[in-house]
């Protein structure tokens, strides 16, 4: 009886290390810091009724939801076509698109941001050719007006739009499509009657995803923006760093994520009700509004695997008979969204050949002084390899905790378990900025300010959340039953979960702990607050992108676009064969 | 003795097909479909009349699918065209080709009720509300679902689906009824029930129904003809009965229900006719009788074959017996009605075997 018992809480017990990572550096500092807004122990409104009081303050909230309401329209209103048109393109041509759109999805923030100020800047790509063709006399500023910020922050938010879109697209029953036809529905109604409803889901989680991720965007707007498109991130990070009250600190904060709540809980209130939940039946756990980033693994997967079922539809989507115009049409419109992903990271990689003493395009001489610079110059590649040694132990801790927790979390019961994966997932989906504070107060409370078990500590909350999405996603798909057969076959808990369910399951541990790093490796928002004496890659960029004008950083930015190339091998190499033992197994699901 | 109701009736010569001056309703005219290298559909040629219901028979991967695919306008031929009645539908698309389709996993909208989904189809057709209504509680009624018309489709039963998929697919009242495996997904008892539910909506709304399946049963309970299909070409199409009395090939003998094809089978088999060269000796496991010792022939004595051979195997089956007796070099099936009062024979007993030798097919290997 006793054991049984123990048994039966042994799930929960794993995921004991990764609860107690995120509180002491986040959970336990959060509740600090709403504490501390409310004037604890006195409990008042004063530091949010002063927030109000200045105008400025309302100024910089109302444009920081103006700014994230545009961006998110724009990117749901280019994305949404060009997932239709992704998921529409045949098979080849869409594994194709798909890693297009993959690659500045995993690339570095910091280098896309970089290329835009190349591209936008006062002597930029943009400006040159305008002044070389005699178009204006003086540059015109582009960089740090509105449009520039715009242009950005869509850059960097389309892929969080476009992929989570796919990852439904993918999950519709094609026959339904080929069913509204049969019953008499012209394309355009079939549509608007059947995918698009289906759709909703996709375009909850992309919204919301690229809301949220707005609200607390830092880095980008500081580096495109003009003064006037301060956003409250921007404000609070400038506190923080100007060692402001605490108090008028943690208010912003809370109304930030006061904002993002107000908005996860209108959308996230299932507007489809149980729709949502018929169109994407994923096994066992209820669709995550979160990173849909597991599932689309599974749909990449199936992109390698052979047809079946599916090809009811197969040629269905390429509209049948009303001519090559739209077909034209969609294809240019892909070509554009592809080349706006793609040109900024080609331009920066063309600079950075360049032989003249300052950045060109195109480079009057091929050199490769800059590689040199960057790996001669200690203050250079020495931060990068504080940021690799910082990553790798990101990805370390982050993968052994991740994966415990969930797999512990798989095995409690639904209702625990979606209010738990809620709480794990918090450092990914609250504003970064929000995150980024209580963390540095976590942190000056363990006197771990300025040390790299800070920093990897830091990243850690962020990655194990990663983590815990992506092997979730793949534990959903694993067949219980097995576990059950090695059971029968009396292998111990310990010996079922290494010698059945792991082997089973390492495309996603692999696949998790490579978003760990690249989580880590990227991260910026809290190593500028946490960081101190330790210099990242990230903050090294960061600063030379705000003060010198250092060509130096576009070799860097070269080879941190090239790293995303590599990700995806790793990840085709996995998943690959993972697909290859998968097809050994009965097709029976 | 056994009687088989049928299969002592003299073999039927020839199917008489009406041959009326309407064309066709369907028509398939040498319709082949390529992927890439691979032809899912080989030179297809096959008409289907008014109010007929015919039934796609084959081994996975043979082309079924891609048939029906095809007609209902998915997928364009490579090579042939398809009519249906008497006009070429190369350029309708399929939400013009007026046809009811169940798809295997039904296709209901998760989205929409079963009221809503069973409108849909009016809907695209342009009907008012009003006459939508009438409509749909009507074909509820018909379908038994009256009570369920608010519920979503994850709200019902595999049956329950499979009525309204039926219902929605004949509701606009489409001449043309496309079934892809409609029952795959049902266990075995709601498939009996359903195969009644399909045959007697086709009496009522007398469709012209094309029915994709791999289950024979259900070919040859439902369908006025079946066509079987191998590797993208037809192998046979007839009536079930004729199918099953006289097939063309061994590999629809073997199909269709159980045989015993004898290539070399070691000892000398009496024909009515020479064996011609290139085929193969096949006899149905029914209409071999099992006993101790020879038999008295009666009045057949002149027309029946009896051997001797050693019973291997006893297999039970319900009702059925199944027996593996071993002749010479050839182990032959037989089957038995267990009621028929007959001694139960065991592995190792000898046994007497005899069957009319009208009963022998002549097949092409
Ligand atoms: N879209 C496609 N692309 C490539 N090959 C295809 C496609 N659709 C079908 N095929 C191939 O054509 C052949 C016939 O397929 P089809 O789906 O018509 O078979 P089926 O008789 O319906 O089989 P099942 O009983 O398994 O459903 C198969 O070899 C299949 O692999
Ligand atoms: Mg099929």
């Amino acid at each position: 009886m006793r054991t049984l018992q123990k048994l039966g809480r042994m799930p929960i017990a794993l995921t004991v290390p990764a609860f107690a990572i995120l509180l002491v550096a986040f959970g336990v500092p959060v509740i600090q810091l709403l504490l501390t807004s409310l004037n604890a122990p006195a409990f008042s409104v004063v530091n949010y009724h002063a927030f109000f009081e200045r105008p400025a303050n309302v100024r910089v909230l109302f444009q920081t939801i103006e700014i994230s309401v545009v961006a998110t329209a724009i990117c749901l209103v280019i994305g949404y076509p060009t997932a239709y048109l992704i998921v529409a393109a045949s098979k080849r041509l869409r594994t194709v698109l798909l890693v297009l759109v993959f690659i500045p999805y995993l690339t570095s923030l910091l280098a896309r941001t970089y290329a835009w100020i190349v591209i936008l800047g006062d002597r930029g790509l943009i400006n040159n050719l305008l002044l070389d063709l005699g178009l204006i006399s003086t540059s015109v500023p582009i960089i740090y007006s509105g449009v520039a910020l715009y242009i950005g922050m869509v850059h960097i938010m389309l892929p969080i739009m476009i992929l989570p879109l796919i990852s439904v697209m993918l999950g519709i029953d094609n026959s339904l499509i080929a069913a509204a036809r049969s019953m008499g529905a012209r394309p355009l109604a079939a549509f608007w009657r059947v995918f698009l409803p289906l759709t909703l889901p996709g375009i909850r989680s992309g919204v919301l995803l690229v809301f949220v991720i707005c609200l607390g965007f830092y880095i980008t707007p500081q580096a495109l923006g003009g003064l006037r498109d301060a956003l409250l991130s921007t404000v609070i990070a400038a506190q923080v760093q100007s060692a402001l009250n605490l108090e008028s600190i943690a208010a912003s904060a809370f109304i930030l994520l006061g904002i993002a709540a107000v908005v996860l809980s209108i959308f996230g209130l299932d507007i489809s009700g149980k729709q949502g939940l018929a169109a994407q039946p994923t096994r066992g756990s209820r669709p995550s509004r979160l990173p849909c980033l597991g599932k689309l693994a599974q749909h990449i997967k199936e992109l390698f695997a052979p047809y079946r079922s599916k090809r009811w539809i197969a040629e269905l989507y390429q509209p049948a008979n009303d001519g090559g115009w739209w077909q034209i049409v969609g294809a240019a419109f892909v070509t554009v969204v592809m080349f706006f992903l793609l040109f900024p990271g080609l331009v920066v990689m063309i600079m950075s050949f360049g032989a003249g003493t300052a950045l060109e395009f195109p480079p009057s001489g091929l050199s490769l002084q800059w590689y040199r610079s960057f790996f001669s110059n200690p203050s250079w590649s020495g931060t990068a390899w504080t940021s690799i040694q910082i990553g790798v132990a990101v990805a370390i801790l982050s993968t052994f905790v991740g994966t415990l927790a969930a797999y512990g979390l798989s095995n409690t019961v639904p209702r625990l378990r979606g209010l738990l994966t809620m709480v794990i997932l918090t450092p990914i989906t609250f504003p970064a900025i929000v995150v980024g504070v209580a963390t540095y107060l976590g942190l000056v409370k363990l006197g771990l300010i300025g040390t790299k078990t800070g920093l990897i500590l830091a990243h850690s909350i962020g990655s194990i959340a990663f983590v815990v999405v992506i092997v979730s996603a793949t534990l959903a798909n694993f067949d219980r039953r097995l576990e059950q057969a090695a059971q029968s076959m009396t292998a111990g808990p310990l010996q079922t979960f290494m010698k059945v369910t792991l082997p089973l399951i390492r495309p996603g541990v692999i696949g998790g702990a490579l978003f760990a790093f690249i989580h880590s490796f990227d991260e910026v928002v809290l190593s500028s607050l946490v960081g101190g004496a330790v210099r990242t890659l990230p903050l090294r960029m960061w600063e030379s992108m705000r003060n010198e004008l250092d060509p130096t950083i576009a070799a860097v930015a070269s080879l941190l676009m090239l790293l995303p190339v590599l990700w995806l091998v790793a990840l085709y190499v996995t998943w690959w064969r993972s697909r290859s033992t998968a097809k050994q197994a009965p097709p029976n699901t | 003795m056994k009687v088989h109701a049928g299969r002592f009736l003299p073999p039927i010569e020839e199917i008489a097909l009406e041959k009326s001056p309407v064309p066709p309703q369907i028509e398939f005219c040498s319709v082949t479909k390529m992927y890439g290298t691979v032809a899912a559909v080989k030179e297809l040629s096959l008409s289907v009349s008014r109010g007929e219901f015919l039934t796609i028979l084959g081994p996975s991967g043979s082309g079924k699918t891609t048939a029906l695919m095809l007609l209902a306008g998915f997928a364009a031929p490579s090579e042939g065209d398809i009519l249906i009645a008497g006009k070429s539908v190369a350029a309708v698309p399929s939400y013009r080709r007026d046809q009811g389709i169940v798809f295997q996993s039904y296709a209901l909208f998760p989205h929409l009720t079963v009221r809503r989904n069973l409108e849909f189809p009016l809907e695209m057709r342009g009907m008012k509300a009003a006459g939508r209504a009438a409509k749909v509680d009507r074909m509820l009624e018909r379908v038994h679902l009256s009570e369920l018309g608010g519920r979503m489709p994850s709200q019902l039963s595999g049956g329950q689906q499979q009525r309204v998929a039926l219902a929605r697919a004949l509701i606009a009242d489409p001449p043309i009824l496309l079934l892809d495996e409609p029952l795959g997904a049902l266990d075995r008892n709601l498939r009996e029930q359903m195969q009644g539910e399909i045959k007697s909506l086709h009496k009522e709304f007398g469709k012209t129904t094309i029915c994709v399946t791999h289950d024979q049963e259900e070919a040859l309970t439902l369908s006025d003809r079946i066509v079987v299909m191998r590797d993208g070409r037809i192998e046979q199409i007839d009536t079930p009965e004729a199918l099953y009395d006289r097939p063309a090939t061994s590999f629809v003998a073997t199909f269709l229900g159980e045989a015993n094809i004898l290539e070399n089978p070691g000892f000398k088999i009496e024909t009515d006719v020479a064996q011609p060269s290139g085929t193969v000796v096949m006899i149905r496991p029914e209409c071999i009788c099992i006993a101790a010792q020879t038999a008295p022939k009666g009045a057949q004595a002149g027309q029946r074959q009896s051997v001797t051979g050693m019973v291997e195997d006893m297999i039970y089956a319900g009702p059925l017996r199944k027996y593996h007796v071993r002749v010479e070099s050839s182990v032959l099936i037989v089957r038995e009605h267990v009621p028929s009062g007959q001694q139960i024979f065991e592995p190792g007993d000898e046994v007497q075997l005899d069957w009319l030798r009208s009963d022998i097919r002549l097949v092409p290997a």
